[in-house]
């Protein structure tokens, strides 16, 4: 075949291969930018959930142990003792099930799998890795108590403790 | 001798390159091993991964062409060959394979629509705006949703036009024209259930325009010609059945719901499938095919 | 002439795929008919050239000697499919992008929008409500419309025109769908999106949407026309009305079947069955522009009253 032919070949291949890949990457980034765009669709901006910030009453409302008048509302007890007053947050540590107190037995006992915690909530027996997490508690100008419990003080066997964080507890 | 220091030197770097001669040794093999997986992953066509998923070679010949096409699951529904004329826009107009397409976009749509909808009177409306306000794209994939199904009923009709026009529906057509049109009409019901979704004004009365129709219909209606004579009543007729009461209220969102999203496109899809069935059954696209003169019309047609 | 109005009507979202029905629909009709015809005039060069008749490959598409009949359907059909998807789903984002879906307040059982319209593509339907009862303008219309599109196939009798455009060997057809869904369907539509106003009140294009404006008609029936007070009589006038429409319709309709040698050969062919059939359809369909003319032009409400239904 003469030379300009040939040459005239070549050309019009590199064209075409030129033109394929063209496609193919427009199919491709179009393809994925449509990934991209279903990921994000899968994480809304704004959410409706209930509050996590509320107040419990007055220290005064609550006597010494433990009282449950905010287990059903807000999944909360509220424990009294000499020293302190501080608020555990209702989740077993193993799976997140809602543990019972067991007044009679001075524990709270977890139904799902066992796990048993002492009168300040410390596990003793069972599954449980730690103690259930305590929530961050302040006073209002009113003198209320204001729990949020977006916020929880844990205490694991192998990290520093924060129950003793100055908003993990009020001193009464 | 053994205790002799010269010979314990040279020992000792005997046995240092030794080991280490023995380490290359080892390792090696292993190193060939590596080069040959790399010159294998460079031809990855000829590896059993690629051989197991790719049942056939990618080579330009006749026989790739339509082993391409015979032997893929999602292309299969195509002949390896058909009329050259076919290919072009002219006679088709391309608007069965585009309703298809949008059916299909509708689908996908539709699904991560669902991820954000609640059917129930309140919600629904309040979903919708969520579904424009906060959801990332969110508006977007409704335009879509909405715009494929106008879209959608606007080439069903213009395939059916076409259809008409170039006589498609004549022996041996007949029955797959009567799919056709069931098609159609579940088309149009899927759009119109859709409507009543978001829960607005629009969808409402338009709902309530559209059943109160059925209200109407003879012997089922309870307000039809003969209906009350049948013992209908608002509480029994047909128009009570779609609405599953006797206004338009949270049942009637609900059924809506459950027609549009599930049991409309089921029906939908396997009339679908039966509808491309008898398009290859019947012999493929029907043309262009060469004109026929009158002289030539069968002698039964001699007046 | 009010622009404003008439932007506002057109520029609607939930309106622009009637706008887009404007557009594609006489197009589409134009490219299908321009085949049509192209065929016709081959087929004219055929009946008078027998000669040629036996040589030609018969189509308006080139074909040389030599060339295959059938081509891979990898590529060549794939591609332009890929191409039409691609095609489309351009479209369809771009109109995503820039038009958003309607969203009117609430739904609010105690208060009507005005007007209030049904979906656009069930137009054709509500404007039928103004000349016919619900029950056959929103029930037995539409499916006498649906089991006559299934009759067509097998009432059509003519074998000519199977795989390809022609007007000339299948003209009654072509004029009669034609009639039926361009004509009457779709300018339906058309009337429903762009004429229909407030209060289902006519509106010229470009008539400012007035809700206040007031109605002077005033409908009677048929037999009050004609006097009569007392049933009976009403239905049994009503029923002749109604009868002889049909005849009249129906020898209309026949005087079709047998307008010429070509399709009188047609028609020999067809059994009493489909000759019954064709004409119930074609018939019923017809009736609809009758009834309109009689309301609008005489404006007569009922023609047939009965007490358990009305026409």
């Amino acid at each position: 075949m003469p030379k300009k032919i040939v040459k005239e070949k070549n050309k019009a291949e590199k064209w075409k291969i030129r033109r394929r890949n063209f496609t193919y990457a427009c199919v491709f980034s179009f393809l994925g930018a449509n990934l991209l765009m279903t990921l994000r669709f899968f994480f809304p901006r704004t959410l409706f959930e209930p509050k996590t910030s509320f107040t419990i009453g007055s220290p005064g409302d609550f006597g010494f142990g433990i009282d449950t008048r905010f287990q059903q509302k807000y999944r909360i007890w509220v424990v009294r003792n000499a020293s302190r007053l501080f608020v555990i947050y209702a989740r077993c540590t193993h799976l997140g099930c809602t543990p019972d107190w067991v007044q009679s037995e001075n524990k709270f006992k977890c139904p799902c799998h066992g796990s048993g915690y002492d009168n300040e909530g410390v596990n003793f027996e069972g599954p449980a890795p730690r103690p259930m997490d305590r929530a961050k508690l302040s006073l209002n100008p009113q003198g209320q108590i204001v729990v949020d419990v977006s916020q929880l003080y844990q205490c694991s066997p192998g990290a520093p403790c924060n129950f003793d964080n100055s908003e993990a507890y009020l001193t009464v | 001798m053994p205790d002799d220091p010269i010979s314990e030197e040279s020992k000792k770097r005997g046995k240092i390159s030794s080991v280490i001669v023995r380490i290359k040794n080892g390792i090696w093999p292993f190193i060939e091993k590596g080069k040959e997986d790399l010159k294998a992953a460079q031809n990855y066509k000829k590896t059993q991964v690629w051989k197991s998923v790719f049942r056939h070679k990618l080579d330009d010949t006749p026989r790739t062409r339509s082993l391409a096409v015979l032997t893929n699951v999602f292309l299969h529904l195509h002949p390896a060959k058909i009329n050259r004329d076919s290919v072009r826009f002219n006679f088709t107009w391309g608007m069965g394979g585009i309703s298809f397409y949008l059916f299909f976009v509708l689908t996908i749509t539709g699904i991560f629509l669902m991820f954000y909808y609640h059917p129930t009177k309140g919600q629904a409306f309040a979903d919708i705006m969520y579904l424009e306000n906060d959801v990332p794209f969110g508006g977007l994939l409704r335009n879509m949703h909405r715009w494929a199904a106008h879209a959608m009923i606007l080439t069903v009709w213009l395939h059916m036009l076409r259809v008409f026009l170039t006589g498609s529906y004549k022996t041996p057509r007949e029955f797959n024209w009567t799919i056709g049109v069931i098609l159609l009409v579940l088309t149009m019901l899927l759009s119109f259930t859709g409507y009543l979704l978001p829960d607005d004004q629009l969808g409402f009365w338009a709902v309530t325009v559209g059943t109160s129709m059925a209200r109407a219909t003879p012997l089922l209606g309870h307000e039809g010609p003969f209906g009350p004579e049948l013992g209908m009543t608002a509480f029994n007729d047909v128009r009570f059945a779609l609405l599953g009461g006797s206004i338009v209220d949270a049942n009637a969102l609900l059924r809506a719901y459950i027609w549009h999203c599930i049991a409309i496109p089921l029906i939908l899809s396997a009339l679908l499938a039966v509808h491309f069935w008898r398009v290859r059954k019947d012999g493929s696209i029907s043309g262009p095919s060469p004109v026929v003169l009158e002289s030539e019309m069968k002698k039964k047609y001699k007046v | 002439m009010d622009w404003a109005q008439l932007w506002e009507i057109v520029s609607l979202p939930d309106n622009i795929p009637i706008v887009f029905l404007l557009v594609l629909l006489p197009f589409f009709l134009w490219y299908g008919l321009r085949q049509a015809f192209a065929n016709d005039r081959l087929i004219s060069r055929l009946e008078v050239d027998s000669e040629l008749a036996k040589k030609h490959h018969r189509k308006i598409e080139p074909f040389r000697e030599g060339w295959d009949l059938k081509v891979y359907v990898w590529p060549y059909l794939l591609r332009i499919e890929f191409l039409a998807a691609v095609i489309v789903t351009f479209v369809l984002m771009v109109w995503s992008i820039t038009l958003n879906a309607p969203l009117e307040e609430p739904a609010n059982p105690n208060l009507t929008m005005n007007p209030s319209k049904a979906p656009w593509y069930f137009l054709g339907l509500q404007e039928m409500l103004v000349y016919f009862d619900p029950w056959i303008a929103g029930v037995v219309m539409p499916t006498l419309i649906i089991m006559g599109l299934i009759a067509i196939p097998y009432t059509d009798k003519n074998p000519l025109g199977n795989g390809y455009y022609t007007f000339k060997q299948r003209k009654f057809a072509i004029l009669a769908f034609s009639s039926g869904f361009v004509l009457l369907w779709c300018v339906f539509i058309v009337i429903g999106t762009f004429i229909r106003g407030p209060g289902w009140m006519w509106f010229w294009p470009g008539e400012t949407w007035d809700h206040h404006r007031l109605v002077f008609e005033t409908n009677q029936d048929f037999h009050e026309i004609l006097g009569l007070t007392s049933q009976p009589w009403i239905s049994l006038v009503g029923g002749m009305a109604v009868g002889l429409y049909f005849l009249v319709s129906g020898w209309i309709c026949h005087r079709f079947l047998v307008w010429n040698d070509f399709t009188q050969r047609i028609y020999s062919q067809m059994t009493l069955t489909q000759y019954l059939i064709f004409q119930l359809f074609m018939t019923t369909m017809i009736s609809l522009p009758v009834k309109m003319v009689l309301r609008l032009l005489f404006r007569i409400k009922y023609v047939m009253v009965t007490p358990w239904f009305n026409i």
